[in-house]
């Protein structure tokens, strides 16, 4: 019995339980799983049509993707001559490690998070920023021009979409005074959630968001009209899986990061969710997903900007707005408003 | 660079990006305008030739089905000193010719076109299996094409 108690205090204690099981690894596969299917849905009903429904037809078809998974991991890989062979075959799987791993930094509850720091707020976009150097590497290493044309498509969004992010984080930070998460989700329990106190940096950060994960209408890096699917035109097998699924990991990273800074996390903690430390997580979860809802449902409305046009966007529009966003939160804190 | 400035409509254009959405919602929620093919079969009318059946036993084995095929998709088979005749499906054309000139009507258009066969083998098909017709698992719901005014196309039930 003592060792049966064991396995589950280790299963359910924050260190193995967050990275592995919620909101990590096993519900991001089935989270990815549902808005792949859900984004074909939307598309499909967009343009009057059914979609995807005959890999389990009561659902309407919603293990679709667990099929092209099982696909995906019998096709045979194929490594190109002229590639960098361990480039080639190490950057997607660091790629999608680096897009998993912030979400360590999410906590679930004001008790339970798996990284205990007061600067968490910075542990996501700081671990975020990493993931595309690797799409960089990935498309350099391919041998190909496409490839190598979308990771310098990459390269070229990533300045432009990381400065506006940070700087539509540090004005949450100056908003709340704070740099932790637990902290800022705390502060929005008053009902005065971030994206009331503070929209322009709501707005600045969610278009950089789109920008980050490659949605429509910023999908310039894998621009399938123009450039293939940009760097992983070479990648075939459960390798393209994961440079595809990369870009939906970190969408879900970021929307969790959405939902408790901008959408009052766990709050409002009604009934159900104060029973236990890890059912609050729940609520935060529903409110990502309902913003990655709205992210997929973008790429049946939009059609797909011009480089220089997402460029612009994000230099001349986008920083200009998260800049105005932090002179807003210090306008806040001037007039002596208390956060929480 | 030359192409640097955004020509026409501005990127932000907000009165543009709503009016996306708006369209994007409004076919959200209409009816869709496809139908589940298999299980939904769009009625091609009386008229519709499609795949042939044999009826053997009022055959008179003249030969003109084979003679008249443009495609030479029609043979002749000799099965018990009485020639019947088979047919390939890799050459015929649905041209009805066959089912026209026979004199006493032991050919029939199905009006079925959609079967998937395993193999290439399996579209020669002699007298019998020619004369069990094109396989029917399951009969479809057939549905109609109508033109709608405001939505263009619409299906209505048969």
């Amino acid at each position: 019995m003592d060792i049966i108690q064991f396995l589950l205090d280790l299963l359910f204690s924050e260190a193995v339980f967050v990275p592995l099981i919620f909101p990590g690894l096993l519900t991001l596969t089935v989270v990815i799983v549902v808005i792949i299917w859900f984004e074909r849905k939307l598309a499909a009903k967009v343009q009057l049509r059914y979609g995807p429904l005959y890999v389990f037809k009561p659902l309407g078809g919603i293990v679709q993707l667990v099929a092209d998974l099982v696909k995906f991991l019998f096709a045979e890989l194929i490594v190109p001559k002229g590639a960098d062979k361990r480039a080639f075959l190490l950057s997607p799987v660091i790629l999608f490690t680096f897009s998993v791993a912030p979400v360590v930094a999410i906590p679930l509850s004001s008790g339970y998070a798996a990284v205990k720091s007061d600067l968490t707020l910075l542990i996501v976009p700081a671990l975020l920023t990493l993931a595309p150097i690797f799409v960089l590497i990935l498309g350099w290493s391919s041998d190909n021009k496409f490839s190598f044309i979308g990771g310098l498509r990459e390269g070229y969004m990533m300045m432009a979409y990381e400065t506006t992010m940070f700087v539509a984080v540090l004005a949450m930070a100056v908003t709340y005074s704070s740099l932790s998460l637990i902290d800022i989700a705390g502060k929005q329990s008053n009902g005065l959630w971030g994206i009331v106190l503070n929209p322009l940096a709501a707005f600045a950060f969610f278009v950089a968001m789109l920008m980050t994960t490659a949605r429509f209408p910023f999908d310039v890096t894998e621009a399938e009209s123009e450039i293939v699917i940009g760097p992983y035109t070479e990648y075939s097998g459960i390798y393209f899986g994961l440079c595809l699924g990369a870009s939906y990991a970190k969408l879900y990273v970021l929307s969790l990061f959405f939902a408790v800074v901008f959408l009052g996390g766990w709050n409002p903690l009604i009934w159900p969710l104060n029973l236990n430390p890890i059912l609050p997580g729940v609520a935060v979860l529903v409110k990502a997903f309902l913003v990655m809802l709205f992210c997929v449902f973008l790429r049946s409305v939009y059609p797909r900007f011009r480089i220089d046009q997402a460029l612009q966007l994000g230099w001349h529009k986008l920083l200009a707005l998260s800049v105005a966003s932090v002179v807003l939160a210090l306008v806040l804190i001037g007039l002596g408003f208390e956060v929480g | 660079m030359k192409g640097a400035k955004t020509k026409g409509k501005p990127v932000v254009d907000v009165t543009g990006h709503l009016q996306a959405f708006g369209t994007g919602v409004k076919y959200l929620l209409q009816p869709r305008m496809t139908v589940r093919y298999p299980e939904v079969f769009q009625d091609f009318g009386p008229n519709y030739r499609g795949m042939l059946k044999l009826y053997t036993d009022r055959c008179i084995s003249c030969t003109l089905c084979a003679r008249i095929c443009p495609s030479n998709a029609i043979k002749m088979y000799k099965t018990d000193a009485r020639k019947y005749p088979g047919i390939t499906y890799q050459r015929c054309i649905f041209c009805g010719f066959c089912a026209d000139i026979c004199p006493v009507d032991a050919l029939e258009m199905s009006g079925v076109h959609d079967v998937a066969y395993a193999g290439l083998e399996e579209q020669v098909q002699k007298p019998e299996d020619f004369s069990k017709g094109p396989p029917i698992e399951k009969p479809p719901r057939k549905v109609k094409p109508m033109i709608d005014e405001k939505r263009g196309l619409r299906y209505e039930r048969v």
